[in-house]
């Protein structure tokens, strides 16, 4: 007892202490018969994977136990009796006593798939879906989204309920905004924490989509705070391809043709012609062209994917290495994404098989053309009477403000960015003693951006004004990473219990450089040589270095009571160099516990038709320190580009000055939530997870406007506010049929969340309202704002004038005199997705829908083109002919709209064959159509807008890249 | 057994792991403790405080002094600038208009930018001395780098006292407590003493763009200029006094070389901002909102030169209020302007020649060509956004006029009359006999045309307050500006001032 007194001094594991205890006090020897023999056994799947806690009952007795984290059990039997194997979502085995060789028992999974046996990444460990108590959501490789993938995001665009994955873009080379439960942070990174093979905090595109055999993703906080600081937005936990076959070489590839899936109805040349004819406008100047300038800048784009992987697999000691090339082009010319990607892992085992080492790595390497966004306003201002080429062969040029020619723009530029990422990882598993097992994971992510650019000296905008414009610039970011921990199983008798407790340290480094150079008296050198150009400024070099430390303590413990009763507790301390002096150390702590109501006697009646049941509840406190930023808090010197003149040397010189307020008291934003959970299974076929939520987050980081001086900077980084997020979330997986020829499997995802500020000011800083959703670089609208942060109002609230509708004269009548009230949001009410597979002999169908409802979306690109100003000079959309607008340019509710939709995200059908004799296990062949349809009242080019950040969350702001519609072929072959 | 081994690892873990050193490393920054012992360092921190007169542009205001909306602000509530509606550009949300009619209310934007323009520029002058203060220096080296803070800072108050009147006045850099106003007379009296109890510590002679003797003196004459203006009385001697103090400039014989690309030369400027687009310096592109979207073809025959916006323009009346022989009349740019490569007038995107017209028919609803444009700075085809001109906040023209005025004040306009003709003659101008001080109120109107000092001449004038172009009358209270209601929501200590 004296060193259970003495774990207990020390707070990070308390709890540990205090479940030892428990251990220690479910220790009783149990009262045996005087049976002939001790039997001894082992329980495992297919995959030779343990099953703890499945059932070992003598038939017609009482007795009876349950495996141990090793799938090991020991029971005192009779020669003769009968034992029934069981376990929940396994089909259960009875196999008679005839000898006292252990016996090595191996379960197979009901024919329909119980979701139940899945194994699920919980973070340090993990467990069988059965055990969990916290909100946790499972998709397997089969289950992610089909077709091309350039984020890894994507894969789980509407597989989990609650996950919002929003592709606000066409672009290739740009990423998805991803948000669980809804965003808990104003200024802080809303997405969630991505765990790769146990290492936290990896970029997810590290990972080729090939690698991944599964994704879960923490919902609540009693499953993410184990990740402590870093846990508010959930955490998604990717496990990667461990070989368990015999040596295979698979090839998976793919050929997609696509094209831009919608456009907007601009004027024709002739339609522009008629309107001028019909109206008698005056002044009207036609350059004799027949442009549609969106055509002129889309292209038919051609998209490959090739990946080869190798590997193989003898008595758990394996490896794989996998190498894949994917050239995405875009439907915009000149953009696309190529990517190359390879990973290598291996397995082995040493001290008669109590040390398992790992060693992975995974690179990538990245190549794109960023695409200079403007040509999208241009796009639409140019008119369709001016051609692109003058004359002379020379883009036209007419001169005017946001009327360069976007073909000149997209075409006379060189940029070229790279991206290299790198994760290295060695991982080693010991087994001190059965049932403790010492874990260390050793990591290193590099990340580095090169971009490159060069404006030559006859473009327009920058070039004829820099004379040429050349930059470079290399950013470097690295994560050194330990994790250890340990990790501790015990059965005994019903009692099932896993103990875990470890340390961190994460050292995140980033650095960089840039040059540029402008005066070129040749574009020939491009950016290959800045040293050409002589029109040399103050910061054209520059270089940077930051730092930022996290150390973190933490242990878990879970208990389990005849499968029936869970409880998990966790607690993690962590200490970040970001935080401010007064708060270094944050505590996360959280408890869950469920209750498998179905395996109660008294639900003995309803087993035929309701399989599992079972009860979660969770709470937890998690926090995000995203928004805070290296040295935030400290009173510091910089440069910030202020440099003076030195009369006495007549040089410009550096001058250093403070850039921001310090505040000691900066943390991270922290976030308590409240999880009730059921867990559900019906007629063997329908699985279903049905789950509430309450999310409260506090210390919300924001910039605060002060007054100056006292304060020696305007503005302030301070915790204050509080926002809440509360929803419901339902998943359904239900076989709908099944026999020897066809299955048909559909899945099926829905969620709510309803969010709001409850609090933006305190004591010492305070703010009504913050303005957000900047309309400032609308012609007629600098400096206005289309959205509030308020109090009572989720974020991304539109706030404005309200439209009553058009007089005859086609004016807006504004109601109240124009006053603003609000006006609606851009956040779903509700998010859905579906999935159906039909297998039909060797024929494969899948389907793949997402929907979100209820949201807003700012057309300010209809808003900008209907205004009575354009014509004849800029070009307007066909409407506008309808409905001639004749108020200038005015925000109001006429051009906010319910940007609801149900997009059809990809279609594939395929068909397998044997072809053992080519000495081809296995050949599949596939067409998948992407974005077919989008049912959808938005009229706008997309509904789907991203919304991200404070800038333009929910806004269609004249720049939307366009989405294709794609076909693509594919091929899969294994060896 | 096993669970000693279980609990002895677990606690080897836990305190074994000494490893919880959470300290930040500062890399490309410093911070602020460390910084400023030795007199190097010390310079640096001082340019930062110079660095400021530029001023700024950040999410809650841009504050330029030479453009937006600083400067804006001063030229259109005057009588010599205005910003006219056209179509679309140039409303936002209304705010030029408000300047137009007068009619500004605590939120216009321009006003939070005047205010922020200052105070930022206080609040790093007030952080600098602090490191003076602490720094290794002798005691006798710190006042004297704190003589020269104190005199820049004493600028920035003069402007305050001017625009806002009842200002708080904030000296102290480590005092967090929330400042009250002051009252106008308070920060006269705190300009007046700053400067005066600084002159004898700061240099003599001329640096350029650097608070001298000189430059003091122009502060206190300008202080006492105005002081009826300010607090009621007149002290037209002391102005005089001080003006008299200022040694070592000259009139350039060329008006225009004050305002050349290289005007550091001028023998004239007494205070000016520096800049030089090669060093980072921004906000200086009031060229860029003058002239119209196709200027550039007339500037350059390849239209090598920057963006422009169409924006502020002369007011009706101020540009035939130049005499045709006036060389100062090319500080407005006039008329048909013709594209360099083609020899054609340029044509507007209506099909319309580029031809600038005094007149503004509809100040809601101009037409792109309307009003004349400001022109006084050089042109420099193939020049960049961000020009290189310093800008010129005092030159020796305003200390003769200052002068001037004075004597009449004083009933000598005798003595007036050939301070006046300096200037005139420059201009190529006769002076007629005697000067009154409605004649030179209308001189300082084209001297100091769009040099950011007509606001301050209307109010002193009086004219200020009385019907002119569009406007009507100006009720007295709006001699000064509005506290910007976004700064009284911060600090609950500060009261508005009377009328809003």
């Amino acid at each position: 007892m004296k060193i259970i007194h003495r774990i207990q001094t020390s707070l990070s594991i308390q709890l540990l202490g205090l479940l030892l205890v428990a251990l220690l006090c479910g220790v009783k020897t149990f009262a045996q018969d005087t049976p002939p023999f001790m039997l001894s056994g082992r329980v495992t799947d297919i995959a030779k994977m343990p099953i703890a806690g499945a059932t070992i009952a003598v038939e017609h007795t009482t007795q009876g136990t349950i495996t141990d984290g090793n799938g090991q059990f020991s029971l005192q039997v009779r020669k003769g009796q009968n034992l029934v194997v069981s376990f929940i979502s396994y089909q259960s085995q009875t196999i008679a006593i005839q000898s006292q060789t252990p016996l090595e028992i191996v379960l197979k999974e009901d024919v329909v798939q119980l979701d139940e046996a899945v194994v699920v990444a919980v973070g340090y460990g993990t467990m069988r879906k059965s055990d969990l108590t916290g909100a946790i959501a499972s998709v397997s490789s089969e289950k992610m989204k089909k077709g091309i993938i350039t984020s890894s995001e994507q894969l789980l665009q509407g597989r989990v309920a609650g996950l919002t994955v929003i592709q606000g873009t066409g672009d290739p080379a740009a990423g998805s905004s991803v948000r669980l439960r809804g965003g808990t942070s104003l200024t802080a990174s809303n997405g969630p924490l991505v765990v790769v093979d146990g290492i936290p905090g990896v970029d997810m595109n590290t990972v080729q989509p090939s690698e991944i055999t599964s994704i879960d993703v923490l919902k609540d906080a009693s499953a993410t705070a184990i990740y402590g600081s870093r846990g508010a937005n959930g955490v998604i936990i990717v496990t990667t391809n461990r070989p368990k076959d015999k040596g295979t070489i698979e090839y998976s590839g793919y050929v997609a043709v696509g094209k831009v899936a919608n456009h907007l109805d601009l004027l024709s040349a002739n339609q522009w012609r008629k309107y001028v004819r019909d109206n008698q406008v005056a002044n009207a100047i036609d350059y004799g062209g027949h442009t549609d300038w969106q055509k002129e800048l889309e292209q038919t784009s051609i998209t490959q994917s090739h990946t080869l992987a190798i590997s193989n697999s003898n008595n758990n000691r394996s490896y794989r290495a996998s190498v894949n090339y994917l050239n995405n082009e875009g439907v915009i010319r000149r953009t696309g994404l190529e990517r190359i990607s390879a990973s290598l892992s291996a397995t082995n085992y040493g001290l008669h098989e109590k040390l398992k080492i790992d060693i992975g790595l995974m690179g990538n390497f990245d190549t794109w053309k960023p695409l200079d966004y403007r040509i999208f306003e241009r796009m639409y201002n140019l008119s369709p009477v001016i051609p692109v080429y003058d004359l002379n062969g020379e883009f036209t040029q007419i001169g005017g403000t946001n009327y360069e020619n976007p073909v000149e723009i997209n075409t006379n530029r060189t940029v070229k960015n790279n991206r290299y990422r790198l994760l290295g990882y060695t991982k080693a598993e010991l087994e001190i003693v059965t049932g403790l097992k010492a874990v260390a994971n050793l990591s290193y992510e590099y990340n580095s951006l090169q971009t490159n650019q060069y404006i030559p000296s006859n473009a327009m905008l920058e070039g004829q004004v820099d004379k040429g414009y050349g930059r470079k610039s290399l950013g470097d970011y690295t994560n050194k990473q330990l994790e250890t921990y340990l990790t501790y199983d015990k059965t005994i008798g019903a009692h099932r219990m896993n103990l875990m407790a470890g340390y961190s340290y994460l050292d995140n480094t980033y650095a960089g450089f840039g040059a540029e150079r402008r005066g070129f008296d040749t574009d020939l050198f491009s950016y290959h040589n800045l040293a050409a150009g002589q029109d040399f400024r103050a910061g054209d070099v520059y270089s940077y270095k930051g730092q930022s430390k996290l150390i973190s303590f933490f242990g878990r413990a879970n208990y389990n009571l005849k499968g029936k009763y869970m409880a998990t507790a966790t607690l993690r301390r962590d200490g970040s160099s970001r935080f401010g002096a007064n708060h270094k150390w944050g505590y996360f702590p959280s408890a869950s516990a469920a209750w498998r109501i179905s395996d109660e006697a008294f639900m003995q009646s309803t087993r035929g038709w309701l399989n599992n049941l079972k009860l979660r509840v969770g709470y937890g406190v998690t926090g995000n320190q995203d928004g805070i930023g290296e040295y935030r808090s400290l009173a510091i010197l910089g440069a910030g580009g202020a440099s003076y003149y030195d009369a006495a040397t007549g040089t410009w010189k550096q001058s250093y000055g403070p850039t921001q307020n310090p505040n000691p008291d900066l943390k991270w934003e922290s976030t308590a939530q409240l999880n009730l959970g059921i867990d559900f299974s019906l007629f063997n076929r329908i699985n279903g997870t049905l789950e509430v939520y309450q999310k409260k987050t506090s210390d919300l980081l924001y910039t605060y406007e002060v007054p100056q001086p006292p304060y020696l900077v305007g503005t302030i980084l301070a915790n204050v506010g509080d926002l809440s997020n509360k929803g419901i979330e339902l998943t359904l997986n239900a076989n709908l049929y099944r026999n020897n020829n066809l299955s048909v499997d559909m899945d099926f995802t829905l969620a709510h969340n309803r969010q709001e500020i409850e609090k933006l000011s305190n004591q010492t800083y305070e703010t009504e309202q913050i303005y957000s959703g900047s309309l400032h670089s609308i012609r007629g609208l600098s400096n206005q704002f289309s959205q509030v942060i308020k109090e009572g109002y989720p974020v991304g609230s539109f706030w404005g004038p309200k439209c009553a509708g058009l007089t005859p004269e086609y004016e807006f009548i504004l109601e109240n005199e124009g006053e603003s009230t609000y006006l609606g949001n851009v956040q779903p009410k509700l998010t859905a997705g579906l999935n159906l597979d039909v297998t039909y002999k060797q024929f494969d169908l899948g389907i793949s829908a997402y929907g979100m409802f209820g949201q807003k979306v700012l057309n300010a690109t209809a808003m900008a083109l209907n205004d009575p100003t354009r014509l004849p000079a800029q070009n307007v959309p066909d409407d506008y002919l309808k409905t001639p607008i004749s108020s200038p340019i005015t925000y109001s509710d006429y051009w906010i709209e319910d940007a609801s939709f149900v997009r059809l995200q990809t279609l594939t059908l395929g068909y397998q064959m044997q072809a053992e004799k080519l000495g081809i296990s296995k050949i599949r062949v596939y067409v998948t159509g992407e974005n077919l349809f989008v049912l959808t009242g938005y009229t706008g080019i997309d509904p789907e807008v991203s919304i991200d950040g404070l800038e333009h969350p929910g806004i269609d702001m004249v720049n939307y890249y366009p989405k294709p519609r794609t076909f693509s072929f594919g091929l899969n072959l294994t060896f | 057994m096993k669970i000693k081994i279980f609990a002895s690892a677990l606690l080897a873990l836990a305190w074994s792991t000494s490893c919880t050193n959470l300290d930040e490393n500062l890399y490309s920054q410093v911070g602020s403790d460390d910084y400023g012992k030795t007199p190097s360092e010390i310079e640096t921190i001082v340019g930062r405080a110079y660095s400021a007169l530029r001023g700024f542009n950040d999410k809650t205001s841009i504050s330029y002094p030479t453009c937006e909306y600083v400067f804006f602000l001063n030229a259109c509530v005057s009588d010599e600038a205005c910003i006219p509606t056209r179509g679309t550009d140039w409303f936002d949300g209304g705010r030029y208009q408000e300047a137009e009619y007068h009619t500004w209310t605590p939120d216009n934007s321009m006003i939070l930018s005047a205010w922020r323009y200052h105070f930022e520029g206080i609040a790093k002058i007030n952080a600098v001395i602090y490191q003076v203060d602490k720094s290794l220096l002798e005691e006798e080296a710190k006042l004297i780098i704190k003589a020269e803070l104190r005199g820049l800072r004493a600028y920035f108050y003069y402007n305050l006292l001017d625009l806002f009147g009842n200002v708080p006045i904030v000296t102290n850099y480590e005092d967090l407590e929330l400042p009250a106003n002051s009252t106008r007379k308070e920060v006269f009296e705190f300009v007046e003493k700053e400067l005066t109890e600084t002159l004898p510590l700061l240099p003599t002679g001329k640096i350029y763009g650097r608070v001298t003797q000189n430059v003091a003196n122009a502060l206190l004459a300008r202080l006492y200029l105005n002081s009826e203006v300010f607090t009621g009385i007149a002290r037209w001697q002391e102005c005089l006094d001080a003006c008299d103090r200022i040694t070592g400039y000259a009139l350039e014989p060329n008006y225009f070389a004050n305002f050349a690309t290289n005007n550091e030369s001028s023998e004239e400027n007494i205070f000016v901002i520096p800049y030089d687009h090669k060093a980072g310096t921004t906000g200086n592109y009031l060229h860029s909102m003058t002239f119209h979207y196709k200027q550039k073809f007339a500037f350059s025959p390849k239209a090598d030169y920057p963006w422009c916006g169409n924006g502020i323009c002369g007011q009706p009346g101020l540009y035939s209020s130049f005499d045709e022989g006036d060389a100062r009349k090319k500080a407005m740019l006039a008329g048909e302007q013709t594209d360099l490569a083609t020899g054609n007038v340029i044509l507007m995107d209506d099909g319309n020649k580029l031809d600038y017209t005094e007149a503004i028919i509809d100040y809601q609803h101009a037409v792109q060509n309307e009003g004349v444009r400001l022109f006084k700075y050089e042109v420099k085809a193939g020049e960049t956004w961000e020009r290189d001109h310093d800008w010129v906040l005092i030159r020796y023209a305003e200390i003769v006029m200052m002068k001037a005025e004075c004597l009449v004040h004083q009933g000598n306009p005798e003595a007036a009359q050939p301070l006046v003709a300096e200037i005139r003659t420059r201009a190529g101008l006769d002076t007629p006999a005697p000067v009154d001080l409605a004649f030179i109120d209308q001189e300082r109107k084209r001297e100091f045309v769009f040099e950011g000092l007509r606001r301050t001449d209307n109010i002193r004038s009086g004219d200020f307050f009385k019907p002119w172009w569009i406007k009507g009358e100006t009720p007295a209270y709006r001699a000064l500006f509005p506290i910007p209601q976004s700064e009284l929501d911060k600090n609950i200590h500060l009261t508005q001032n009377p009328g809003y």
